[in-house]
């Protein structure tokens, strides 16, 4: 990896020059205006130093709104340029382009966000919104008088990807990727690639054959050049960062080697016999095995755990004797690969809900009570059954069938939400029924059926013209009948207000899907979010779906929500064509955040080295000072926010930056407000979402942006208190999910120092307050805010008084 | 009384509809189809169209008599998707209700239930709760003196047995309402009791505090005017045998014994004095036998039985009560709303500890040894199974421990042609009741396991039109 440019940070010229500055208060039509009154907040920003113009419109970021910018940075002889308006995280970019258009360094631009946490959280308090918009513009305008212009450094990408999970998305993935000319590793942690797909009968729809067309498909990313496959493996690790990452993918041993030719010899013999994974415990295979016909690789493989010689004797050699090309090989050991990658794309798929805690349906209590999974093997024409739907109670085909809908899905006794799939499920899965066994009876308990998607309405006419039974009322209870193992659903017609007890000989519960159930893993190693639902949290809902927070880390399929096939095959082009992006442009540009070191000011003490999460600031002594290695630094700032001589100079992050933004905020009734710090990955990004979730929490927070929590250095939230404020809110990402690793640990230790020291100096230590929120938790955020306000009530004059001699007594 | 206009106000509605995620309702039928209400009562009660009807116009459920149906069985809530709680639910509209006055919903769920339940009298003390909206103590026992009065007079109309001869064994609220119930089809009815006195738990189990003897008296002797004839002292397999029932010529029998055998924890001091069976307990006390109640009371177990226990003893004494309970509060099968009204009473819960040890001095109980618990994997019933946490064992001071660990079904008269269901109760037919011997039906507790005296009634309603058809060749 080449050593990025170091950016050398001068006094420029245009440091001495005055600033002048123009405002631009944005009405997002009714979006903002409808509780600021913008021209006022406008009006306003003409006062504040420095202001040269000051303008409000309808839409800034229209290409009409820019060009008025870059108007009048040329008119006006502009040098800083704040924009009122939504949140940086949005259009931030779009303005820093404008900006530079006109000739202005994009870093002399700052925006306030007064939508996401201005407007749109205090929908019915015009008066109270207006005035924190003035404040928040009034810091802006105080932040960019003192911002500097920086020059971004490149760093190359590895124009190599990694695709993590090989079900039909991690397919589609890494063979649009391996097309265009990338390679690719496709890490696959069960000992074939396929997925769910591979398990399903047929789809929807089109009622293709769902094997017959994936197959095809797996084939091809086992033989294409440019992809490896790596299955029966895992991730372990994962550490850089866009265009740079360094993975370890741990492979298990199969214990048999690629010269195996599949030929089945050695199974035959195998004395161990287990319930088959593929087939849902429906079938069984031996020791040693392929998961099904179609498996991509064909080697066999050993299920170890349950293999005579797991314990390293060798205590039966059946399947080494059978083995004519002689591929087996029991001292194969786990090995670790390292891999060097640019981008990564996550499809590791999700898992099906169990309904055995739904104890009035009877699953596993009920032999004849089955999932919607279990139905697919059965009815799979390569499945245990050969096809034929039998009973598991007595091996015969069943005269009536009901499905029950919406088993763990849209429910507070399994998952909230709607599973997606499962309708269009049971509709192909009630046809399939019908073309094999035109005369058996189906019955459908559903609540809503959602036919949503193209093609969908026309099968749920199909099944109804085929003379499937749907019923409007979930049943409360599955009953069996002992003798036939018969069932009885009782339930409510709920169209017809009458209670219906209905007797068949299968039940087929429609069940919904869930995260996977190891998700915190690779959450942790890519440093993800995760919704409510527990589905990865993409970039933006709605512009940026496949991308994650995380840079150059994409995700496609299941991993970020339920959807069926053809919607994981669409996420999954989506995904490789956005890494491809990056790849093809071959290298992203870093911002110029990262911290300068100012060796006149550097004491060689070295705290700031110890807090480094990436170790990126190194003692020199030679020179007698530190220094920070580029390269390393992701500019977080925790060793600014550490160092107490002021040596770490965070560019656009300065300390005279922020108390700059801290002053302009406590400059009116401070004594009645919260100054909150937020991280911008996690809890900004919450405030944003509350913003967006349009949750109503009180006015008086006044929200400054570092890029992590380890920013905000003690004397910040001192100086809070010295001006005035009534309480200081410190909030990042929940430890362990801290987007620098794990600076937030040092968060959190400053908090602890402070209320030791606000205990010591008599404060009431609740005035400072810490809180981890994801990106997800809107609510949390905003009901830490309603939870300050009381506090923010009952500190007294005196106490504000007293807190503003905080920093005096040391 | 005077109509007057009722109104709800825009925060109760709030109320309503938030604090119960009442707007979360699909409608998708679960509670209806679950509800032993809706069951007795069709034309008059349907719980999801209710939860509706608060929600579309709240001030038009003020006035219905739907909302005074409930019987607090939990049932709804327990399969109910969102885990609404419509008995709490129907609790707020009917405490509003009595503060705007409006009682008329009430008279008229009285004449429905006089009609529809033999229990009636009863079930207003063990299920309806109508304390529970603060009405005053007057209108409650105005309303239940007319339902008296109204039953009396169906009960001059007297039916004489004539018809089939059906025995049914056991008088608890499942045999005494399937003897109703049959009774008024015309058959000739004997119920038989192994105990002295008819009512089973609603007699033996059941603290008067909350269902007073004269209640159980009212509903008997009701049930009586039908013609029902009622053999005390008369236990099956003892007194009287399945082959001599057929030989005296019942044509059908309705097993409803309940589930009254005390099931043992098995731990080191289950015979010293002191500890004591919950069931046992209660009996003991309702039957007016002098019973020594300690001072400080452990009552082990999470079910109904146990709160029942806890609350009879610190109302017979008991300086300090204390429900030790094994798993949580979340898993406590114990109708949430009478643990909240014994926690109201003062007796305290503990949950994830469970006994090792009962502790005695000169044989008698000095104290528990307890065991700190933690919750394990879900087993297949689906609750997550509690497993002793290691070395966490630790001693607390009693001088009496009531055991509630469960109850289940004497079983030991059965005949092998009954067979037994998975949880060692009798196995029954879930429609038809019947179980595996032709003509021999059960129901009630002796089925489900111990559960609510609403689910038993139903069980014998159920009972009794199964029979009918059965007898009648249906």
């Amino acid at each position: 990896m080449s050593n990025p440019q170091v950016v050398e940070v001068k006094q420029s010229s245009l440091q001495k020059e005055e600033p002048r500055i123009g405002v631009y208060v944005c009405h997002c039509g009714l979006n903002i205006a409808g509780s600021v009154d913008c021209e006022n907040v406008a009006k306003f920003a003409a006062t504040l130093p420095n202001v040269v113009i000051s303008r409000d419109n309808r839409y800034t970021c229209s290409d009409q709104g820019q060009d008025l910018i870059k108007k009048d940075i040329k008119e006006h002889k502009l040098n800083r340029v704040v924009v009122a308006s939504c949140s940086p995280r949005l259009h931030e970019p779009t303005f820093r382009r404008a900006c530079e258009e006109a000739g202005l360094n994009k870093y002399l631009f700052e925006m306030a966000n007064i939508r996401e946490q201005c407007s749109w959280v205090h929908l019915y308090d015009k008066q109270d919104a207006t005035e924190k918009a003035k404040d928040l513009v009034k810091a802006a305008v105080a932040k960019v008088a003192l911002l500097e212009p920086a020059t971004e450094s490149e760093v190359p990408i590895i124009p190599k990807a990694l695709v993590i999970g090989g079900g039909v998305a991690g397919i589609q993935a890494a063979l649009d990727l391996a097309d265009t000319g990338y390679q690719v590793y496709l890490v696959e942690k069960e000992p074939s690639i396929g997925g769910k797909m591979a398990q399903i009968d047929k789809t929807f729809p089109t009622m293709d054959c769902s094997i017959c067309i994936l197959a095809p498909k797996m084939s091809d990313a086992g033989r294409h050049p440019n992809i490896t496959l790596l299955t029966n493996s895992e991730v372990q690790d994962v550490k850089g960062y866009i265009g740079n990452f360094k993975v370890k993918v741990l492979k298990k041993p199969r214990y048999v080697t690629k010269d195996c030719s599949a030929c089945g010899d050695c199974s035959k013999v195998c004395p161990v016999i287990m319930p088959n994974e593929f087939d849902v415990g429906l079938a069984v295979r031996h020791g040693i095995y392929t998961p099904f016909a179609q498996a991509v690789p064909s080697t066999y493989v050993i299920g170890m755990e349950h293999c005579l010689n797991k314990d390293g004797v060798l205590k039966c050699d059946k399947c080494i004797k059978a083995c004519e090309r002689k591929a087996i090989d029991f001292d194969m050991k786990p090995e670790t690969v390292e891999l060097e990658v640019g981008t990564i794309i996550v499809a590791t798929g999700a898992d099906v809900y169990d309904p055995t805690s739904l104890r009035n349906y009877g699953y596993t209590k009920f032999p004849n009570v089955i999932t919607s999974l279990e139905f697919e093997r059965l009815i799979n024409a390569g499945g245990p059954s050969g096809g034929k739907l039998l009973r598991p109670s007595d091996m015969k085909i069943p005269e009536t069938v009901a499905f029950v809908q919406c088993v763990g899905s849209r429910s507070d006794r399994g998952h909230l939400y709607c599973s997606n799939i499962c309708c269009m499920n049971t509709i192909k899965d009630a046809l399939l029924i019908k073309e094999h066994w035109p005369d058996t009876k189906i019955y459908v308990f559903y609540v809503d059926i959602r036919a949503f998607g193209k093609g969908f309405e026309d099968l749920y006419k199909r099944a109804r013209k085929e003379g499937v039974i749907f019923i409007r009322g979930l049943p409360s209870d599955i009953y069996e009948e002992r003798k036939t193992h018969n069932l009885w659903l009782v339930g409510e017609n709920t169209l017809q207000n009458d209670v219906y007890k209905v007797n068949v000989g299968m039940v087929i519960l429609s069940v919904g899907i869930e995260p996977r159930r190891d998700s915190d893993v690779i959450q942790k190693l890519l440093v993800l979010s995760r919704t409510n639902d527990g589905f990865f949290m993409e970039a933006h809902p709605k512009l940026r779906p496949v991308d994650t927070p995380t840079g150059g880390v994409f995700l496609a399929g299941c991993a970020e929500g339920p959807k069926d096939i053809k919607d994981s095959v669409t996420q999954a082009s989506a995904a490789a064509a956005r890494a491809g992006i990056l790849m093809a442009k071959g290298k992203v540009t870093v911002e110029a955040i990262t911290p300068k070191v100012l060796p006149e000011n550097c004491k060689v003490c070295g705290l700031c080295t110890k807090v480094c999460p990436y170790n990126a600031v190194v003692l020199n002594k030679d020179l007698k000072h530190v220094e920070v290695i580029e390269a390393a630094c992701a500019g977080c700032g925790t060793c600014g926010a550490e160092c107490p001589f002021g040596a770490l100079y965070m560019r656009h992050f300065t300390d005279d930056q922020i108390i700059a933004q801290i002053d302009a905020l406590t400059e009116h009734d401070a004594d009645k407000k919260i100054i909150a710090f937020c991280c911008n990955w996690c809890a900004y990004a919450g405030a944003d979402f509350a913003g967006v979730s349009r949750m109503q929490y009180p006015t008086n927070v006044r929200i400054i942006r570092t890029m992590c929590s380890g920013r905000v250095a003690p004397k910040f939230v001192e100086r809070a208190f010295v001006r005035g404020a009534a309480a200081v809110l410190v909030a990042g990402c929940h430890i362990g999910d801290c987007h620098y690793i794990n600076a937030n640990v040092q968060t959190q230790k400053r908090v602890e120092r402070l209320w030791k020291k606000m205990e010591r100096l008599g404060l009431n230590k609740e005035r400072l307050q810490l809180l981890w929120a994801s990106a997800a938790e809107g609510e949390r955020v905003a009901s830490k805010v309603r939870e300050m306000q009381s506090i923010v009530q009952s500190v007294t004059k005196e106490e504000i008084e007293k807190s503003k001699k905080m920093t005096e007594k040391v | 009384m005077q109509t007057r206009k009722p109104k709800i106000s825009k925060e109760l509605k709030e109320k309503l509809l938030d604090l119960e995620k009442l707007k979360y309702c699909f409608e998708c039928g679960i509670c209806t189809a679950s509800c032993p209400m809706m069951e007795l009562a069709p034309s008059h009660y349907n719980p999801r169209i209710l939860l509706e009807t608060i929600v579309l116009d709240p001030e038009k459920a003020l006035t219905k008599p739907d909302i005074w149906l409930c019987g607090w069985c939990y049932r709804c809530y327990e399969r109910c998707p969102q885990k609404l709680k419509p008995p709490e639910i129907l609790l707020l509209v009917k405490t509003h209700a009595v503060e705007e006055g409006i009682l008329e919903g009430f008279n008229e769920a009285a004449k429905i239930m006089g009609e529809t339940v033999a229990l009636a009298e009863s079930c207003y003390y063990v299920c309806f709760h109508p304390e529970r909206t603060k009405m005053r103590q007057e209108d409650f026992e105005n309303v239940l003196k007319k339902l008296i009065k109204n039953r009396n007079k169906t009960k001059r109309q007297k039916i004489k047995p004539q018809g089939e001869k059906i025995a049914i064994i056991g008088s608890g609220p499942a045999g005494l309402t399937a003897a109703y119930e049959l009774a008024k089809k015309g058959y000739h009815v004997t119920v038989f009791e192994a105990y002295p006195e008819i009512g089973g738990m609603l007699r033996y189990g059941i603290p008067e505090k909350r269902l007073p003897r004269k209640a159980v008296d009212d509903d008997v002797e009701y049930i009586k005017g039908f013609g029902v004839e009622f053999k005390t002292n008369t236990a099956l397999g003892k007194d009287i045998t399945f082959d001599q029932l057929k030989d005296e010529g019942y044509k059908a029998i309705f097993i409803a014994v309940g589930a009254l055998k005390s099931r043992k924890i098995g731990c080191e001091g289950e015979e010293l004095e002191g500890a004591v069976c919950a069931l046992d307990f209660l009996r003991d006390v309702k039957s007016k036998k002098t019973v020594t109640i300690g001072e400080k009371v452990a009552v082990i177990g999470g079910g109904n039985v146990a709160v029942d226990a806890a609350r009879t003893a610190l109302h017979g004494g008991a300086k300090e009560v204390t429900i030790l309970y094994r798993r949580t509060r979340e898993e406590m099968p114990a109708n949430p709303w009478e643990v909240k009204e014994a926690e109201e009473e003062g007796i305290k819960l503990e949950f994830l500890v469970a006994p090792s040890r009962i502790l005695g001095k000169d044989g008698k109980v000095a104290g528990l040894e307890l065991v700190r618990m933690e919750l394990g994997e879900p087993d297949e019933t689906g609750r997550r199974t509690p497993k002793p946490v290691k070395d966490s064992n630790f001693t607390r001071e009693f001088d009496m421990i009531i055991l509630a660990v469960g109850e289940a079904v004497d079983t030991s008269f059965l005949p092998k042609e009954i067979e037994l269901s998975d949880i060692n109760t009798i196995w029954a037919d879930p429609i038809t009741m019947e179980t595996t011997k032709e003509g021999v039906f059960a129901g009630g507790d002796a089925v489900t396991g111990p559960a609510s005296v609403m689910e038993g009634i139903v069980a014998g309603k159920r009972a009794a039109d199964s029979i009918d058809r059965y007898v009648k060749g249906g």
